[in-house]
């Protein structure tokens, strides 16, 4: 069986090789634009060059293209926002839809999350199959390959993206999933002076402090790479301590498997209360203090 | 100019049960506007009071979405008219189903310049159907969208991805995804809702859809895990220190 690669990074190019290494025998890694390609990582390493001021994704129709020549029963791609687009082109090309965000995969079921984490579904394609997944399962998993490199001719998209200006973000450089211990901080905060009292927490703990999505969307009160949940970070820390946090599904599935959680909130029917070890039904202005003091 | 904004309805998970089987139970589950969606029709609503356009919302779904509040809702944020399928043979559409079935929709209203979707459905959250949507019109798409600047042949789209934020330019008609800092949704006042009564409601036939591309084989709550809910009230006698002495024992 054929596969094909689709990654962004490096890293996610070695790890979903290696995915797609456990279900085919043939792996094509498809490298658009100036990705670096891992070592030994792939059979084949298919190159797009990107024309000057196109869009990544204006290379969906070459991989479509290639896709026609080379007949993959299943692609793997990365969940990068220009992935997304290319895959999704490649599946609307295949008649097949992507299944997104792959947590697990085995004999061709797909697990993946519903309702932000509600429930667990276990999906099969009908046809061809594309899946974005993250290379989390597969850090440790070899992947093997002659990485035979083959030019892929541009197919002129039909529907073109012209990149006008690209602009680095600055990143935090905070990692929290390698934080013991984490504060969280939700909507409860009613402003921004008042994340003070979580960052002295946080120092007295020596730890990492973490948010909901509101407080990354709209305002800007901290940094888009530290909020937790489904559509952000999942992290395993010993302590998790959500202060002024509802416990939304969304949001719980990024931390439920710390070790223990904390939480404080003025609603005693707050769904966080459900899902804690310890809690505490109050104002966040003054029992955060007093637990820094006490501390 | 028309913008078109695609809406997905969705029952609210706040009201979703978990059976003793660990299936989901809706049977409680208001029909809600998805969660990222409003900021989407926001979006439309702001570019064409900017644009002079007009906005038509589309939505696919079940018969259950057929709701006079949930219309009036979705009409009552700067929307003008809505066109809407409901029927169960539109019920769960994957990516490819439902772009389709928008697709056969949009195609029957002249003059569309822009077609808005949202980050991602509460549910699904597969952030698929803008580019199949795209695919099935034969249109250019970008994701990711933070700032939509339009005119009538081209829109300037600042995007927000992992890394950078990139600007690009796409001609119209083009189908736009946002991300939800776009657009801060309104609260629709009691006189929005009495107007969205007014306004057409088209209840539209449901097309062709294709087959399905995804078979769901199981949808089960995951094993809640046990946790101690020890919850005290602050200002109960040692209610601090114990939580404390609780931190300290799990550092
Ligand atoms: C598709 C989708 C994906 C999403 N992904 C994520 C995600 O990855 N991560 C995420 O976090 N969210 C996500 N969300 C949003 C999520 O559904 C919730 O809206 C969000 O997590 C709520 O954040 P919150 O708990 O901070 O705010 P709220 O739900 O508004 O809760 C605030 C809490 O603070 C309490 N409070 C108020 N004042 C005080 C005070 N003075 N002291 C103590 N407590 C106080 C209130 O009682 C309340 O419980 C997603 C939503 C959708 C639709």
């Amino acid at each position: 069986m054929k596969a094909f690669v689709l990654a962004e990074h490096t890293d996610a190019a070695r790890g979903l090789c290696a995915a797609a290494r456990t279900v085919a025998d043939d792996v094509t890694l498809v490298a658009i634009g100036d990705v670096a390609v891992p070592e030994s990582c792939a059979d084949e390493v298919a190159k797009i060059a990107l024309p000057e001021g196109n869009a990544v994704e204006n290379a969906a129709e070459t991989v479509c293209a290639l896709a026609d020549e080379e007949a993959p029963e299943v692609v793997f791609a990365e969940p990068t926002r220009r992935l997304k687009i290319v895959a999704g082109r490649l599946a609307a090309h295949l008649g097949a839809s992507v299944i997104t965000d792959v947590t697990a995969l085995n004999d061709g079921v797909a697990e993946s999350m519903y309702f932000g984490g509600l429930a667990n579904r276990k999906m099969k394609a009908v046809g061809k199959a594309v899946y974005t997944m993250t290379c989390a399962n597969y850090a440790e998993a070899p992947a093997s390959g002659a990485n035979a490199v083959k030019e892929v001719a541009w197919v002129e998209p039909a529907n073109a993206v012209k990149v006008v200006s690209r602009e680095p973000i600055v990143k935090s450089g905070i990692d929290l999933t390698k934080a013991d211990v984490v504060v969280s901080a939700g909507r409860g905060f009613a402003e921004e002076e008042q994340l003070d009292i979580a960052r002295a927490l946080c120092d007295k703990l020596g730890a990492g402090l973490g948010c909901t999505r509101p407080l990354t969307e709209g305002v800007d009160w901290l940094p888009r790479e530290t909020y937790i949940g489904v559509s952000g970070l999942t992290i395993s820390p010993k302590v998790y301590i959500a202060a002024g946090v509802s416990g939304q599904m969304q949001h719980m599935v990024g931390c439920n498997t710390a070790g223990t959680i904390f939480a404080i909130n003025t609603d005693k029917n707050a769904p966080i209360f459900k899902q804690c070890d310890y809690g505490i039904v109050g104002d966040l202005k003054t029992v955060l203090p007093a637990i820094t003091e006490a501390l | 100019m028309k913008i078109v904004v695609a809406v997905k309805v969705v029952p609210d998970d706040q009201d979703i049960q978990v059976a003793a089987n660990r299936e989901l139970d809706y049977s409680k589950a208001h029909q809600i506007i998805s969660t990222y969606d409003l900021n989407a029709i926001e979006a439309a609503a702001q570019l064409a009071a900017a644009h002079g356009a007009t906005v038509t919302a589309v939505a696919v779904g079940s018969a259950a979405i057929d709701d006079s509040k949930l219309k009036k809702n979705i009409l009552s944020r700067g929307v003008d008219d809505l066109v809407m399928v409901a029927d169960d043979s539109c019920a769960n559409l994957d990516a490819h189903a439902t772009a389709a079935a928008l697709a056969a929709k949009i195609n029957e209203i002249d003059d569309v310049a822009l077609v808005l979707c949202g980050d991602g459905s509460a549910d699904n959250y597969a952030q698929q159907v803008d580019v199949q949507l795209a695919c099935a019109l034969g249109w250019p798409v970008v994701n990711a969208a933070t700032n939509i600047e339009a005119t009538d042949s081209t829109a300037t789209v600042k995007r927000t991805l992992e890394d950078e934020v990139e600007t690009v330019e796409v001609s119209l008609p083009a189908v736009i995804s946002v991300t939800p800092d776009i657009a801060i949704p309104r609260i629709p006042g009691m006189k929005d809702i009495l107007a969205a009564g007014k306004k057409p409601m088209n209840m539209a036939a449901a097309p062709e859809v294709p087959a399905e591309t995804i078979e769901v084989i199981e949808c089960l709550a995951p094993e809640a895990a046990d946790r101690l809910g020890n919850v005290a009230e602050a200002s109960a006698e040692g209610a601090i220190d114990n939580f404390v002495a609780a931190l300290k024992a799990a550092l």
